[in-house]
């Protein structure tokens, strides 16, 4: 059939039609090549990238040991967490993001600093962490809000808790976001997770590595959002929890030492005598370790720097200071050891010695009168011991005091232990480049001058006397290895006769320790020596005229009141030292609180009177 | 071969002169389109498989309803139905809602119209009359193809001004393919190619809107801007390739179920069958178009008519530039232009517009041999 002529011929159409098809099937081939080219050769490829679409490893993060006390009790736990957590490749647009957030907790510039330096410094997929430590009200509110925030994560994670507050803040110290430093000497990749934290001070540094764990890795699908829709857990890439930590201490008897302190400022050791294990290890006054782990706010900082009793200083370990009439036990065992006097001998005390042109006093200005060894010591008579240091010379003395423990560095497995010292004519040779003279021995032979110990040192010295056998080494985490003791290369029947010198200064009448009154524990006795540090230099005829009473002096001025004990007598099982910073004569604050510690720690050993043993309200 | 006169024929044997072998084609390629979608929505019937069967079903019901209607009436209200979409786009103009930053729809209280896509059937059903009308002769004739070309780009620029460069660029390809198919001079169809290959550089420079220039910008280097733009063309890529040859398997496609291709529902459909059933799947599905098509051609020539053939071939033709388009945009070939695939992509408009056009092939060819008026130019 044709179509009129003049119209179009359909025949054309035909032969263009047929064209059409050929354009189809030509662009089909396009088509279907392509496909083959997608879908075969390049198929592994684009698998590849779907399972990375698809899968993510995070990193997780392990659960910190805990720190425990003697007993079990918890001194560092974790606690969960509520906190916010930024992802950056999933933000969009940080600073409106940033500004959401803000609506409903608000974000102070510092931590927008924080957060846009950890950004820059951290791979993309690296949490940053906004806020940590936030309270239900608000974390219900943030998980309410954000599920529109690409990137943006509650989460509940595990924070550093310290249940005591400021008790065991200085022996346990903090944790702490991992600086350049720590990054720089330790390679493990947790470092570098913004919501890790590390040890920072004390145990917590101490015994990161152990309190620390593994970091494991959890493979996650995850969405186009970044928003996980599954985990895929694998056990042999879990996380390896921290071990626990145990120390010597005993919490309940250093939250005892807390509270007498009051408002004190100082430090108490009480050790075992036996084992070295410190039982007590406090500086007062202390600071809330909580604080450090969510970053201290200026106001706390501020707080902390201003106060005058110097709240982060750990003083039992580091503080420095005059032992006074404590040291004369060394002094007594120096002499006893040369020979050179006989303890009955009889020295006369009018309150003062002269030594050249200068006046070397008593601290009883009418004196003592005709003091023996024993005598000297029960009394602290200071001229006594200025006459024997004179004869038996400084270097002997020294040589007894670093055997007592003195001067010597004891590695308790934290940091911040200060070595003292113990001053000898090659020392002061060494340090001050000055030539030892005689005045420099009087100063020396009551504890001042040029010796200093710290608390930690004191107990130390005062445990090796009760132990009288072994130079016992301090000793705070359990199951650290330590050197065996060595034997205390003294004679014990020295050591027995200064034992009984300070049973006298504590247990009889005219002892500068007896109005304490003993331990307070029928059938036990005590035995000690009281100190008196000063802290100025007394010109001589303020010391002459006393004319101003210790109560009188601005705190600073005041003398620090020491004392140094061990109990019980007859079979010792602790010794303690105390020092109260500006707290006086030796023979009230420090031996008070002493008394009081020996007689809780005895009890909670199993040598006090039942009633109170056996009350769980008061032990627990 | 054998002359019918339908006159005297009853309704049911002329329902069963209707060719039900493309009728079932169609239907087929719809079913694929209900399956995918219901994968792409994590199997959830209510989120568009079964709006999808129930508008093929309806859309079918019309499309029989328009095969039926005889070709003359067709071809007589080919003018008026152009003439009505070019005031309806107009009217989109003035009066047109909003969607996405283009204005594209007419609110006419019960349903939205979307004059663009009458406009797509309107374009063919003129231009088909067009050149059934003339005298061969002036086809390659100026005075020809003015008319044929002011058909085109009358409503091309309307459409462009919504802005929808896709439609536009259908509805000006279709018409210049119908010109083409017109028996046109070859001489003037390579002075249109070379003069177009110097127009569309000035084209994209003046007449596109920034973000077509940035979606064709994105195209040409994807690495510019991996989370924005070609963030679709790269994870539906990922999405074919990781298919591999047999694919992941029905409602296994993980690019899908983590929902990585955006729109896998409606334009990027294609992703879900070459992730779930790989090379085997797609070309299965291309196949089945391929089909259509074929059999649309074969349609063709068995009609009579100039108007009869240039329509089945005119409306053929937009159903394959919809398909090549959006699986070129699919497999990363061209730029992400807003063309779903036909039948299978969710969306009533387009089940609408391409049962429509094959009501009207099906028509073409129920009356091919009937006579239609002549008009003497």
């Amino acid at each position: 059939v044709r179509l009129q002529s003049e119209n179009i011929d359909p025949s054309v159409i035909t032969r263009r039609s047929a064209l059409l098809g050929v354009g189809v099937v030509g662009i089909y081939g396009v088509l279907a090549s392509r496909l083959y080219y997608l879908q075969i050769v390049k198929s592994e490829d684009y698998r590849t990238l779907s399972d990375n679409n698809r899968f993510n490893f995070n990193v997780t993060l392990p659960s910190r040991g805990r720190i425990m006390d003697r007993n079990g009790e918890s001194l560092a736990v974790n606690r969960q967490d509520y906190r916010l957590i930024l992802i950056p490749e999933q933000v969009q647009d940080l600073d409106s993001t940033l500004k959401r957030v803000a609506e409903i907790l608000p974000l102070q510039d510092k931590t927008i600093t924080r957060i846009k330096k950890d950004i820059k410094e951290n791979a993309s997929f690296v949490p940053i962490m906004i806020e940590d430590h936030l309270d239900w009200k608000t974390f219900a509110a943030l998980n309410l809000k954000t599920p529109d925030l690409p990137g943006i994560i509650p989460e509940v994670g595990e924070g550093r808790a310290y249940p005591n507050k400021g008790v065991f803040a200085h022996t346990l110290g903090y944790v702490g976001r991992a600086n350049s430093d720590d990054v720089a000497k330790d390679k493990d990749p947790l470092l570098r997770q913004p919501t890790f934290r590390i040890g920072k001070l004390g145990v917590e540094a101490a015994a990161d590595k152990i309190l620390r764990g593994k970091s494991g890795k959890l493979k996650v699908e995850v969405n186009a959002v970044g928003r996980i829709v599954r985990e895929w857990p694998d056990p042999k890439d879990e996380a390896e929890h921290g071990k626990d930590v145990w120390l010597t201490i005993d919490a309940d008897l250093q939250k005892y030492a807390a509270e007498l302190f009051e408002d004190d400022s100082g430090g108490i050791t009480v050790i075992d005598i036996v084992t070295g294990e410190l039982r007590t290890l406090l500086s007062m006054p202390s600071y809330d370790g909580n604080l450090f782990v969510s970053g201290l706010t200026q106001e706390d900082m501020t707080r902390l720097n201003s106060d005058e009793r110097r709240p982060q200083y750990n003083k039992v370990i580091s503080g420095g200071y005059p032992p006074a009439s404590t040291f004369k036990m060394t002094v007594m065992l120096a002499a006893l050891e040369s020979s050179l006097i006989n303890p009955t001998d009889k020295i006369f005390c009018v309150g003062k010695l002269r030594s050249g042109n200068r006046d070397f006093h008593c601290w009883r200005r009418k004196g003592h009168g005709p003091m023996d060894m024993r005598n000297a010591l029960k009394h602290s008579c200071d001229v006594y011991f200025y006459d024997l240091a004179q004869i038996i010379g400084m270097e002997k003395i020294a040589d007894v005091g670093r055997r007592l423990g003195l001067g010597q560095k004891f590695d308790i497995g934290i940091a911040g232990v200060k070595t003292g010292i113990m001053p000898d004519p090659a020392w002061k040779k060494a340090k001050l480049g000055a030539a030892w003279r005689g005045g420099d021995t009087f100063n020396a032979a009551i504890g001042q001058g040029f010796v200093l110990a710290t608390p930690l040192q004191l107990a130390v010295m005062t445990a090796r006397i009760a132990n009288s056998h072994n130079a016992i080494l301090p000793h705070l985490i359990i199951g650290e290895n330590l050197p065996e003791a060595e034997k205390l290369d003294i004679d014990p029947n020295h050591i027995a006769f200064v034992q009984e010198a300070m049973w006298s200064v504590c247990e009889e009448p005219g002892g500068t320790a007896y109005q304490i009154n003993g331990l307070g524990i029928k059938g036990l006795q005590m035995a000690g020596k009281t100190g008196t540090g000063q802290v100025r230099g007394i010109s001589a005829s303020e010391r002459r005229e006393r004319i101003r009473k210790n109560k009188e002096l601005p705190w600073k001025l005041r003398d620090h009141s020491i004392f140094v004990g061990f109990a019980p007598y007859n079979s010792p099982r602790f010794a303690v030292s105390c020092l109260v910073e500006h707290g006086g004569s030796g023979a009230k604050r420090a031996a008070t609180i002493s008394r009081a510690i020996l007689r809780r720690a005895l009890e909670r050993d199993g040598m006090g009177p039942k009633s109170e043993i056996l009350e769980p309200s008061k032990t627990l | 071969m054998m002359r019918r006169q339908n006159t005297g024929e009853t309704f049911r044997a002329k329902l069963y002169e209707v060719n039900w072998f493309l009728v079932v084609l169609l239907f087929l390629v719809g079913l694929v389109g209900v399956v995918m979608i219901f994968a792409a929505t994590d199997g959830v019937w209510s989120r568009g498989a079964s709006q999808h069967l129930i508008r093929l079903s309806l859309c079918g019901v019309f499309m029989i309803a328009i095969a039926l209607v005889d070709i003359k009436i067709w071809y007589s209200m080919a003018y008026p139905i152009y003439i009505l979409a070019l005031v309806l786009l107009i009217c989109v103009e003035f009066f047109g809602v909003s969607v996405n930053g283009s204005q594209r729809w007419l609110d006419l209280g019960i349903m939205r119209l979307q004059p663009s896509e009458v406009m797509k059937l309107a374009i063919v059903m003129a231009l088909a009359r067009y050149f059934h009308d003339i005298p061969q002769w002036r086809v390659s004739r100026v005075s020809g193809l003015f008319v044929a070309l002011l058909l085109i780009v009358l409503p091309m620029s309307l459409i462009l001004r919504q802005p929808d460069l896709g439609t536009a660029l259908l509805v000006a390809a279709t018409g210049f393919i119908i010109i083409f198919l017109a028996g046109v001079n070859w001489r003037i169809i390579v002075t249109a190619l070379v003069s177009g290959a110097v127009a569309i550089p000035l084209f994209f420079r003046f007449g596109l809107k920034e973000y077509q220039r940035a979606r064709i910008a994105t195209f040409l280097d994807p690495t510019r801007d991996p989370t924005g733009a070609s963030y679709h063309i790269t994870q539906s890529k990922i999405a074919l390739g990781s298919g591999g040859v047999s694919g992941k398997g029905f409602m296994n496609g993980t690019q899908r179920q983590l929902e990585y291709v955006p729109e896998n529902r409606t334009d990027f459909i294609f992703t879900v069958i070459g992730e779930e059933f790989g090379l085997i799947g797609s070309l299965m599905t291309m196949g089945l178009y391929l089909a259509v098509i074929g059999l649309c051609l074969w349609l063709s020539y068995q009609c009579k008519h100039v108007f009869s053939r240039l329509m089945i071939l005119g409306i053929t033709t937009t159903f394959v530039l919809y398909i090549f388009i959006n699986l070129a945009m699919v497999m990363g070939l061209v730029p992400v232009v807003g063309v779903p695939l036909p039948l299978i992509s969710y969306g009533g408009t387009v089940v609408m517009t391409v049962m429509t056009g094959f009501g009207l092939v099906l028509s073409a060819h129920l009356h091919r041999q009937n006579e239609l008026p002549k008009s003497h130019v």
